[in-house]
């Protein structure tokens, strides 16, 4: 067992365990932090695949905005002194069945499946062809993404504020 | 990329919507008077866009290094979103003000809902798919909940979107399962190479996914528990534009991925799933939708059963199915449109008045609409000679061909239950007297909309070769 | 590279996306289902970066850049409704807002 191979087992272990407490755990924000651990556990894997970019990426998108929004959310949804903030479950057995049929057929089948992939040559950076690539083949989809963070601003807005009477 | 100014020229429509979204966010921002230059000003650039998609039908090409495709089959859906579409706001000037709030947000998100779906009909790379699809969503979200003061439209906005989101998720991680079973996002590949991939257990697992997360988008059974709360809880111009122009948008990516079944003839291994679900939406959908008493509520019902008729075409997979879910599609959207700006006519100002009860005696009150409510309601019945009844008549003979005889058998059988409540509602109109007495404001602008979808459905029933004929063309 | 087969980055982001599709169904609280969704596009990202490695290709990772990019815009418009239905009903436990009525 080399060193990479701990690391892999230590981020995928981080990264399985939280994600099972964001589902499983009943205080909201506990779920938030375990998400936290998760996030950064996948940031972790992907450096471990070679995908420098994305991992940054990861830790400032997932990290410091979703997750700082949810918090936001949780706050502003929940008066945190006096109310309890639990939430319950519903269908547990049905919906543990299914799942555990759902995961297994899925697991066996990435096992059973012969991957004809070797682990490519990893770049020292993978900025420059993501950047390369945003603004040749994929610059109408970047464009888009541009109207589509612009609309999300405006519904947001939109929906959240108070009307001024 | 690129390859010459010659093809920013042929995206023309989608560029025209992109920068008249810009365009409307500075008026909304600089003028006091937006609200009356901006319903006017979408209608303009969706009628300019339709009609220069209709032109240049047979400019058909691929564009920015395969990443979408101009004039065809995209130029057919890009006049039924726009048209689709300038309907609504048509129809919505007046009934927004039933509301007392002027909302200019409105305006720019159904315009930029219409830019994602004109991407998504005419995406030629999966992640120029995905982008259209968020675009669409997004907007869809916020319209579905733009009344927020009135709980209804909020638990209706938020159910779409966590079951939207929750379907976005099934299609990202099909996307990638394909992605990883192919080496290459482009549709081109796929296309080319479908026989070989669909041996390839992970190619298929993939693609059931995103199967699954776009039934949840043309709202089929089992993935359809948002709609009824959805399309009740929503303004009823809002439902108009999700329940056909949306469902037109999902339908045309479905026609994308499976090109190869459709024009290459290669086996349709997905027809089994296709089969299902459009058995179960059919009959759940007809049976269903009798014992409702809400309007909305019935349609959207309908609307299920409507997505399980079409996806017969997607089951039977010929060339000429495909020409015949176009068509259905077409026909769908005007009778529903026309359907919902009636209610949205008859509504109160707090969403009542969309019972059954609240259009009894409607002819008294006005023929206008109880003669156009009826006509749309046999429509969506599917009695000839009207569009609807084209639309369905195409598929099951699509499915007949394919050698589906037991699918048209239920569709024929659904639609012989749906007649039932359809023509419920034309009985409750001429034939009952008023429950309650209240006056109806017909609104100019509502009822000039009615009156287009009406010639459409007239238009397109009586003369259904002309429509099928361009859209044959239109098909490689 | 690491000596670790392709296989147990899938088979990691299967579990993950199970997870989150399990949450989805079981919890009540809408913030809590947005949580798991987040979780569902993770793994799915996940997957993604995997198969782009190992091909040698930046697209998956490109595509990676989109879905993060669309998640953000996706959480932003989710906790605005979230907030609205908040100041109309003091709850967000969706149980009380029947998601799963037919």
């Amino acid at each position: 067992m080399t060193f990479y191979d701990i690391i892999f087992y230590l981020f995928a272990a981080i990264t399985l365990i939280s994600a099972l407490f964001v589902v499983s755990t009943r205080n909201i924000v506990y779920s938030a932090f375990y998400l936290l651990f998760t996030f950064f556990g996948v940031a972790g894997i992907y450096v471990l695949l070679g995908a420098d970019f994305i991992a940054v990426v990861q830790i400032m998108v997932y990290v410091g905005g979703i997750l700082i929004l949810l918090l936001f959310g949780v706050m502003l949804t929940n008066k945190i002194t006096n109310v309890e903030i639990r939430t319950g479950t519903v269908q547990l057995l049905p919906a543990a069945i299914g799942i555990g049929i759902f995961m297994g057929a899925v697991v066996a089948v990435m096992i059973w499946t012969e991957w004809k992939l070797e682990p490519a040559q990893i770049p020292l950076t993978t900025t420059k062809d993501i950047g390369h690539l945003l603004i040749t083949d994929y610059v109408l989809i970047f464009e888009l993404l541009g109207i589509l963070l612009l609309i999300a601003l405006i519904g947001a807005a939109s929906i959240a504020r108070r009307d001024q009477e | 990329m690129p390859q010459n100014n010659y093809e920013y020229f042929l995206l023309m429509p989608q560029i025209i919507i992109a920068v008249g979204i810009v365009l409307s966010v500075l008026i909304e921002i600089t003028t006091k008077k937006s609200e009356q230059i901006l319903p006017w000003f979408s209608i303009a650039m969706f009628f300019g866009t339709a009609f220069y998609s209709v032109f240049n039908i047979n400019q058909n090409f691929v564009l920015f290094s395969g990443m979408i495709e101009v004039g065809g089959k995209p130029a057919i859906f890009n006049f039924i979103f726009n048209i689709g579409a300038a309907l609504v706001v048509l129809s919505s000037i007046d009934y927004l003000k039933k509301y007392g709030t002027y909302y200019g947000e409105y305006y720019i998100l159904i315009q930029s809902s219409v830019l994602g779906m004109m991407v998504m009909s005419g995406a030629k790379d999966i992640l120029m798919i995905f982008m259209g699809l968020e675009l669409m969503s997004i907007c869809f979200y916020v319209l579905a909940g733009i009344n927020r003061k009135k709980l209804s439209a909020n638990e209706a906005s938020m159910k779409y979107f966590l079951l939207g989101a929750f379907a976005t998720g099934f299609i990202v991680y099909g996307i990638a399962l394909l992605y990883g079973a192919t080496g290459t996002t482009s549709i081109q590949n796929l296309v080319e190479n479908f026989v070989t991939y669909s041996s390839n257990i992970i190619f298929v697992l993939g693609f059931v996914f995103f199967l699954i997360g776009f039934s949840f988008k043309i709202a089929a059974v089992p993935f359809h528990m948002w709609v009824p709360d959805v399309y009740q809880g929503s303004a009823t111009t809002v439902t108009s534009l999700m329940s056909t122009t949306g469902k037109a948008a999902a339908f045309s990516v479905l026609i994308i991925v499976l090109t190869a079944v459709f024009t290459f003839n290669a086996p349709n291994v997905f027809r089994p799933y296709f089969a299902t679900i459009s058995a179960l939406s059919m009959l759940f959908g007809s049976i269903v939708a009798i014992s409702q008493t809400n309007l909305k509520r019935m349609l959207a019902y309908s609307s299920i059963s409507h997505a399980g008729y079409m996806a017969i075409g997607l089951a039977a997979g010929n060339m000429f199915s495909v020409a015949g879910i176009i068509f259905y599609l077409a026909a769908y959207a005007f009778m529903n449109i026309g359907a919902f700006t009636i209610i949205s006519i008859v509504e109160g100002e707090d969403d009542s008045r969309t019972d059954f009860d609240s259009f009894s005696g409607l002819n008294d009150k006005s023929p206008v609409l109880a003669a156009t409510m009826a006509l749309f309601m046999f429509a969506l019945a599917g009695i000839p000679p009207l569009a609807g009844f084209f639309g369905k008549y195409y598929v099951f003979i699509a499915a007949i061909q394919s050698k589906l005889t037991w699918l048209a058998i239920l569709g024929v059988l659904s639609s012989v239950i749906s007649v039932y409540f359809y023509i419920r509602v034309v009985v409750v109109m001429y034939f009952r007297e008023a429950s309650e007495d209240f006056k109806i404001n017909i609104s100019p602008y509502s009822l000039i909309a009615v009156v287009i979808a009406a010639f459409f459905i007239l238009v397109f029933g009586i003369l259904p070769d002309t429509l099928m004929n361009v859209i044959l063309s239109a098909l490689p | 590279m690491s000596s670790i087969p392709m296989e147990y980055y899938l088979i990691l982001s299967a579990f993950m996306f199970s997870v989150g599709v399990a949450g989805v169904l079981i919890r009540r609280n809408a913030i809590v289902v947005f949580m798991c969704i987040e979780l569902m596009l993770n793994s799915a990202n996940l997957s993604l970066v995997t198969f782009s490695s190992y091909l040698g290709n930046p697209i998956g990772q490109v595509f990676v850049f989109f879905v993060m990019t669309v998640a953000a815009a996706e959480a932003a418009v989710g906790l605005a409704i979230i907030i609205a239905i908040f100041r109309n009903k003091k709850t967000v436990n969706i149980d009380e807002i029947n998601i799963f009525k037919w």
